[in-house]
């Protein structure tokens, strides 16, 4: 009763055995397909985006953020939809045009590490470039990148991927595609999307003057900002880096002054630190129109001698004074212009002093200087800078590092606009400029990047100014810029530094080639393990005498009741020759079973064990031990299965 | 890299199973549940020997890139489990003696396949990184199954009361190269530096001749009764 129960059970099992193997198999595969790949990258390294923002309703930079795609130099036939990597050495604007009208995914410039050491030339010549690469929207997302020794590895190798297509022989490109590695880079972050929101900080500070009521006013000011091709790597140490620390050490100096009662001169001094000067000066906008429009008593609309702007004062031997309407004689503006003569002509002979006249020309998108917005609002301003014309690209440009400024060079201007300024003021001249209160006021202002998107009213650089502003003059306060909602003078947007993975990657050929080879080594597996049953059991043939060792093969024994008379075949697979060599008997229940047909099996032993067989009727129920298996009646058909037989001397 | 790969990996590393499990006439003795419980005897073993380690084997916080010889020996010796796991599994299965030792080999490398190659394989070969690790894995799970059928039958050997005066050396010898091989193995490539592919070739070198020379014996004493 309990065997029939295990054979039924057996029986169940059998059939459901597919079902079975789905279960063990599939579930957990299912189970773990839905799980997340893990990212284990062969490099990762920080990428820059370029700019990307709005400004009245123009966009401008690069539009995307996202990035997957197979790395790809500029050598290669094809660029569609490949992240293009180009090297600062190599990089051109036509490469790069190059590349975007094949509709490349994505471009990827890498950066030297140490950007001193880039000949000059091709410094200038990517300075000239960014703002072509800025002027127009791009579709693609562009990202810089700073070289490093495994950055390089793969440029060199995508690089020796890339230029090796289409070349040379279609073999050669197989076997290149099986030793080549090939990379995927992605980047981790989301899609850009617009700050909403965003305040741009400026700061202000004073120092009172003495001497009634209406004192005249003089206004200092620098706008604190950096601006590049990428905002993370905008420094800004020239522009305008200088022009802070030397509006940081003029509130120094005359602080110190006015700290005295009998040093205090009949004006009032006014610091501004603006910021968003590189998008159209909107922190000044914003400051002047707070001043002006919306306050009763301010500084800016009583008596202002002059407004003096800081622009870009770090390098070079000369000094320009950009005006947009030439000073009139005995004004203060006249009398600063000629101070500054007096100054570089008695002091600094070596110093090429000009006045620069551009009239402020309404029609353009952007301000050329900080002080036409001053101008537009019939504010006496100028600007001081090195610079002869506000086009210069080194205004805007991220070479613009610590380097850039010439410490000595800034200090000397530092003096020199201070004695100007002192001359106007008093008539006397004894201050000293610090030149190491410069060097780590330069420092500390290279030292991150300040681009307007990263400044925020949080940021460490906005306290630090304020609170160095604050050590010095008197209410120092913050004003803040928000663009419109409904229609927003500028918009920035986010993304700007990601993190970018390299996944070293093979072609889908080197797969196929894989399989093949796997295929291969499969089937020389295949016969080795059958040669070597062959060579194996062919020795258990041999020894297969009687009184030898027992043996085994399967079994499978069919009876069919056919009315009255029971027929039984037995179909037998040999064990050695691993197919079915079949024996079918045809016997009644009553008579000895005798051998009907034999097919022909491939191999000789099978041939010598059934004439054994024969010789020695082993084939009698008695002397052989069935291990049943499985045994049921279907309909006319009783079935038994028989896996392990053994017979032989053991047995008999 | 792609599903296709992880396909090609599953490939190399199973099929050689498969094939032996059909070749070897396995299938025909429907030998399928034995092998699942000689791959539950391996759970269990390791199970024990996790737990062994964990106990008795403090983490050894030594300087990084220092071999710890005598630890990394021990802890080997601990590996003798396997061999009393695959003699309780033989034991447990009556029938012809290479009949015992395939199910044992086949049911242990089996279980160590799926247990320490099944998930590194599905998650990393699939992943977008390329590696010829999980290839080298693929080829090492081949390794391991000739591995265990040559130590399953050097342990058969062992246990046999027939087995003559003079193979009780070289068995005994083959015995304790299979339960050291691993650690050989990390001992060549410290000493050696070996490069991933160079250790892969001196384990299937090694491993072929453990193999060959207990093939020998095992036919030799099976000949010889």
């Amino acid at each position: 009763m309990f065997e029939e129960a295990s054979e039924v059970f057996d029986n169940m099992f059998k059939s459901s055995f597919p079902l079975t193997l789905t279960f063990i198999v599939f579930l957990p595969a299912v189970l773990i397909l839905v799980s997340p790949l893990p990212a284990e990258a062969a490099h990762e390294f920080t990428v820059y985006r370029m700019q990307q923002y709005d400004l009245q309703g123009q966009n401008y930079g690069s539009r995307n953020a996202i990035l997957n795609t197979e790395a790809r130099t500029v050598e290669a036939e094809v660029l569609s939809r490949r992240c293009v990597m180009m090297r600062l050495a190599d990089f051109s604007y036509e490469k790069y045009q190059k590349a975007l009208r094949q509709s490349a995914g994505a471009v990827v410039i890498i950066l030297p590490k140490n950007m001193s050491t880039m000949p000059q030339d091709i410094v200038q010549q990517f300075m000239e470039l960014e703002p072509e690469l800025l002027a127009t929207e791009t579709i693609v997302p562009v990202y810089f990148a700073m070289e490093d020794d495994e950055l390089l590895s793969i440029y060199t190798q995508t690089q020796v991927s890339s230029s090796s297509q289409g070349s040379s022989s279609a073999a050669e490109v197989l076997l290149h595609s099986a030793t080549a590695n090939g990379f995927q880079m992605v980047t981790s972050g989301a899609q850009s999307k617009a700050v909403s929101d965003w305040a741009i900080t400026s700061l202000e500070g004073r120092l009172a003057g003495v001497g009634g009521e209406d004192l005249p006013t003089i206004v200092v000011v620098a706008h604190y900002d950096s601006f590049g091709v990428a905002p993370w790597l905008s420094y800004g140490a020239d522009s305008n880096g200088s022009g802070v620390a030397v509006l940081l050490e003029l509130a120094r100096l005359f602080s110190r002054l006015y700290s005295h009662k009998r040093t205090q001169a009949g004006y009032n001094l006014l610091f501004f630190l603006s910021g968003g000067g590189k998008f159209n000066y909107q922190g000044t906008k914003r400051w002047l129109e707070d001043n002006l429009d919306h306050t009763e008593s301010s500084l800016l609309q009583d008596n202002v001698a002059f407004v003096l702007c800081l622009d870009t004062l770090g390098n070079g031997d000369g000094l320009h004074l950009h005006v947009s309407k030439p000073p009139k004689e005995g004004s203060p503006q006249h009398a600063l212009l000629k101070e500054l003569q007096m100054v570089v002509s008695e002091q600094y002979p070596d110093v090429k002093f000009s006045m620069v006249h551009k009239k402020i020309n309404l029609a353009d998108d952007t301000l050329a200087w900080e002080h036409e917005r001053f101008g537009i609002r019939r504010l006496p301003a100028f600007t001081l800078s090195h610079l002869e014309s506000h086009r210069s690209a080194a205004r805007n440009s991220i070479m613009d590092m610590r380097p850039h400024v010439d410490l000595k060079k800034l200090s000397r201007n530092t003096k020199l606009i201070a004695e100007a300024l002192a001359r106007v003021i008093y008539n006397l001249t004894e201050k000293q400029v610090q030149e190491e209160q410069l060097a780590s006021l330069v420092d500390w202002l290279t030292t991150q990047p300040r681009a307007a998107q990263l400044v925020d009213k949080d940021s460490t650089v906005v306290s630090t100014l304020e609170y160095y502003l604050g050590r010095y003059l008197k209410d120092v306060k913050r004003h803040f810029v928000r663009a419109d909602k409904r229609d927003p003078e500028f918009v920035f947007y986010d993304q700007l530094k990601q993190t970018m993975n390299a996944y070293r990657v093979k072609p889908a050929i080197f797969d196929l080639l894989l399989a093949l080879c796997i295929a291969a080594y499969l089937g020389v597996v295949y016969l080795a393990v059958q040669v070597r049953g062959h060579s194996h059991y062919a020795h258990y043939a041999q020894i297969l005498m009687p009184g030898s060792d027992y043996m085994f093969f399967s079994f499978m024994v069919v009876t069919v009741r056919l009315g009255n008379e029971v027929h039984a075949l037995i179909f037998k697979r040999w064990r050695w020759d691993g197919r079915p060599a079949y024996v079918s008997q045809n016997t009644t229940s009553s008579s000895r079973p005798s051998l009907i047909r034999t097919c022909e099996g491939r191999f000789p032993e099978s041939d010598i064990i059934l004439k054994q067989l024969k010789t020695q009727s082993l084939l009698t129920a008695a002397h052989l031990t069935l291990d049943s298996h499985g045994a049921g009646w279907h309909g006319n058909v009783y079935t038994k299965w028989f896996t392990t037989c053994h017979f032989g001397s053991d047995y008999l | 890299m792609t599903l296709f790969h992880f396909g090609n990996c599953f490939a190399l590393a199973y099929f050689p199973y498969f094939i032996t499990y059909k070749c070897s006439g396995l299938s025909e003795y429907n030998a399928f549940w034995r092998c699942v419980q000689a791959g539950a005897t391996y759970l269990f073993v390791q199970l024990c020997k996790m737990l062994f380690l964990a106990t008795f084997f403090p983490t050894w916080e030594g300087g990084a890139g220092v071999y710890d010889f005598v630890g990394e020996f021990m802890k080997a010796t601990v590996d003798m489990a396997d061999l009393l796991g695959l003699h309780l599994v033989m034991s447990r299965n009556a029938g012809k003696g290479e009949y015992k030792i395939m199910v044992a080999a086949m049911g242990w490398a089996t279980a160590e396949l799926v247990m320490s190659r099944c998930i590194p394989l599905w998650v990393g070969a699939r992943g977008i990184e390329f590696d010829w690790k999980y290839i080298q894995m693929s080829f090492d799970s081949n390794i391991s199954l000739v591995h265990y059928i040559a130590m399953a039958a050097v342990v058969w050997m062992f246990t046999r009361y027939d087995l003559p005066k003079s193979f009780r050396l070289p068995v005994t010898v083959l015995l304790g190269l299979c339960v050291y091989k691993a650690f050989l193995m990390e001992l060549f490539v410290h000493v050696f530096l070996l490069g991933s592919w160079t250790a892969l070739l001196v384990k299937a070198v090694l491993t072929g001749a453990i193999s060959l020379c207990s093939l020998f014996l095992f036919i030799t004493l099976v000949h010889s009764n």
